[in-house]
């Protein structure tokens, strides 16, 4: 009876919020409150598949649920983003027949990797993504560590975990477990040979602390490393980026896949490697993958072209406290080889209240802004005198830089200077201060 | 003055910006015309500790932190004769444990600290992370600062916040926050502390000079866009203590 009432309750609940447009987790808190077990009640689709990680999460689960579809598969996955238990628990019920049976062929869940082990407490998924592991919004998450300690709990015995191979900490999910594969990318023209950006301790291995040695780098500390002490190294890959050429946006896949990439970053190569991954254990034919990710957009309006003034401009979303998404961001901007100017905006870090909390900034490598193409950084929000104390620390020369507090402000100067690309770099909670400015593409 | 700083495991200890601590206070010592050298220390490099004007390390996680102290623990009584010496020390984050008499990790497993001072840290499996507001008896200007730790601290004597009116403290919410011994000073707050607190550079400086017998220059250098900076944190934590 209660499981009956949790589920109506759920399913009501989620046909008003839709009606006045609320959030999805508070049907799932209903539902739990009224059931708290009601997840292990429930009959799931023979693939319950989930994602984390520290980045990639929202834009990988995009990826599989449309390769999926296309082979002809039922999905139903948390689109709007609610990756708590309360958020997963509408998802599920919500698609749940009056008995508890999920309508689906597949359920496909982004899960904050903090959470994952209360999301995943009453069933466990059958296959297990795990993205990556590093630096990410550490208010919240205390240190990549602290997260992986958070997730071990969640990852049953029985499910099959697909790990980036190139990542040394979230690699260490294998240990003592048989059901593992792994993607990774090979060496490239993107490869360095030591690890880059403005901190290093994701190059000391994660088992035993010692330094690591490399073959190569993708980004920061990410690539082939080997710990010459306790012998901890990236693994052989399973689906593997044989290739990459991120200035043709060229990528293939096992030696035969060639993908065209819509958005030229690395981020994206191995989010679609993660997604090429997880779909190929599930059966489905390289062709079809290819056929999905093919110059794929991603939906989730990470990125946004727009004019403003004689410019046009691109705003990468980048979430604030994670500076690996930061450095990914800046590297694409360096790597168009185009004219350009740049706008970093700062301006709310905590939705809920001001904090003092930007020792985050220090770990973005805002020296990559140091190149030739990029002709003017203006630094703008709340907190352009933390981003400025941060930019007076870089190589950058210091004329090449100034700070206009005012979004509008700095909006209205770039409008009338200049002519060149523009990029912005900013967080979802400041996005739209900056686009209310512009005229946005598409 | 030529003057030395030692950086303890700068790759290893990293956490929260703390290498952005000896950054300040390298420039400030630059910009005052000192000939500053920054000396690097991985784990299992030798060091000779004479003639250091101030050591520093910073935050690292749980794990990093005892990968640290099981290479550290062969300076400690270095770094204590250093210390009354009155040398100059900034122990940032979890890096502020290593003084201390011990540590106990999560497991309950006890580690000894280098004991310069009489603390105990005992790690649990709840982070902390707040912001906080204090004032220590260095200077009038509240000290702002984030705490991002999974430890309780006890026993503390000489704090270097002497009391907080927000976030929470070594040990309990709005209490004393950090130690302090002569010129050793150590903090779980990020920041980075001497990034966002000028005045506390200031007194990191004039304690460096004042072992040198030398006056600290009148025309200090102003970093503007630290001292907004500052402002603004002071003037917003305040709100939130109203």
């Amino acid at each position: 009876m209660r499981k009956f009432l949790a589920i109506l309750v759920c399913k009501l609940g989620r046909f008003v919020g839709k009606l006045i447009g609320k959030g999805s987790s508070m049907p799932g808190k209903a539902a739990l409150k009224i059931c708290p077990d009601i997840l292990s009640r429930v009959q799931l689709p023979p693939h319950v598949i989930a994602v984390t990680g520290s980045n990639g999460k929202t834009s990988t689960v995009e990826m599989i649920a449309a390769i999926l579809r296309a082979d002809g598969r039922t999905v139903v996955y948390n689109e709007e983003g609610s990756n708590q238990i309360e958020g997963v628990t509408t998802l599920i019920l919500t698609h749940a027949t009056m008995t508890g049976r999920v309508k689906a062929d597949v359920l496909l869940i982004e899960s904050d990797e903090r959470y994952a082990a209360k999301s995943f407490k009453f069933f466990h998924p059958t296959e297990f993504v795990i993205t990556n592991l590093y630096r990410d919004q550490l208010t919240r998450n205390g240190h990549p560590e602290w997260v992986y300690d958070a997730i071990l709990p969640a990852l049953h015995p029985d499910t099959k975990l697909l790990l980036n191979a190139d990542d040394p900490l979230s690699s260490c999910f294998a240990q003592g477990r048989k059901a593992v594969k792994w993607f990774g990318l090979d060496k490239c023209a993107i490869s360095t040979d030591a690890p880059t950006g403005a901190y290093h301790d994701g190059s000391y291995c994660p088992i035993c602390h010692a330094p690591m040695e490399y073959d190569y780098v993708h980004y920061n500390h990410i690539g082939a490393y080997r710990c010459t002490r306790c012998g901890h190294r990236k693994m052989e890959t399973d689906y593997t980026a044989t290739s990459l050429d991120l200035e043709q946006g060229v990528l293939t896949l096992d030696g035969e896949a060639t993908i065209q990439l819509a958005f030229r970053s690395i981020y994206n190569v191995y989010n679609i490697l993660a997604a090429y991954a997880l779909c190929r254990e599930c059966g489905v034919s390289s062709d079809v993958i290819c056929k999905v990710v093919n110059h794929y957009i991603l939906k989730n309006g990470r990125m946004q072209t727009f004019t403003l003034g004689r410019r046009h401009g691109t705003l990468l979303t980048s979430k604030h406290e994670n500076s690996i998404a930061y450095d990914t961001n800046l590297r694409y901007i360096t790597s168009t080889k185009q004219d350009c100017a740049v706008l970093v905006i700062v301006d709310a870090v905590s939705r809920k209240y001001f904090t003092s909390e930007t020792s985050w900034l220090w770990d973005i490598d805002f020296d990559l802004l140091n190149c030739d193409y990029v002709k003017k950084v203006v630094l703008s929000g709340q907190y352009c005198n933390d981003l400025a104390e941060r930019f007076s620390y870089t190589a950058l020369p210091a004329d090449r830089w100034s700070v206009q507090p005012d979004i509008a402000a700095a909006a209205a100067e770039l409008a009338e200077d200049g002519d060149e690309e523009l990029y912005v770099v900013t967080c979802f909670s400041d996005r739209d201060k900056l686009l209310c400015h512009v005229q946005k593409e598409g | 003055m030529e003057l030395k700083l030692i950086h303890f495991y700068p790759d290893l200890m990293s956490l929260y910006g703390s290498y952005a601590n000896l950054l300040a206070l390298r420039r400030c010592l630059e910009a005052l015309g000192n000939t500053v050298t920054v000396q690097r220390v991985l784990p299992g490099e030798e060091l000779d500790l004479d003639g250091a004007d101030f050591l520093f390390m910073g935050a690292g996680t749980e794990r990093a932190q005892k990968a640290a102290l099981a290479d550290f623990a062969r300076y400690g009584e270095a770094v204590k004769f250093a210390a009354n010496k009155d040398v100059s020390m900034l122990f940032a984050g979890t890096a502020m444990e290593l003084l201390g008499q011990s540590i106990v990790d999560n497991t309950g497993k006890t580690w000894d600290g280098i004991g310069l001072m009489k603390f105990t840290s005992t790690q649990g499996k709840r982070r902390i992370v707040e912001d906080v507001l204090g004032h220590t008896d260095l200077f009038e200007e509240p000290v702002v600062g984030f705490v991002n730790k999974c430890s309780v601290i006890t026993g503390v004597e000489t704090p270097l916040l002497t009391s907080l009116t927000l976030g929470f403290g070594n040990e309990a919410p709005l209490g004393s926050e950090g130690c302090r011994f002569r010129n050793v000073l150590g903090s779980e707050l990020t920041g980075p502390i001497l990034v966002k607190n000028p005045r506390l550079l200031d007194s990191v400086v004039d304690a460096i000079y004042a072992r040198h017998g030398e006056p600290v220059p009148a025309d200090r250098p102003h970093d503007h866009w630290a001292e907004d900076g500052y402002r603004i944190t002071a003037e917003e934590l305040a709100k939130r203590v109203k």
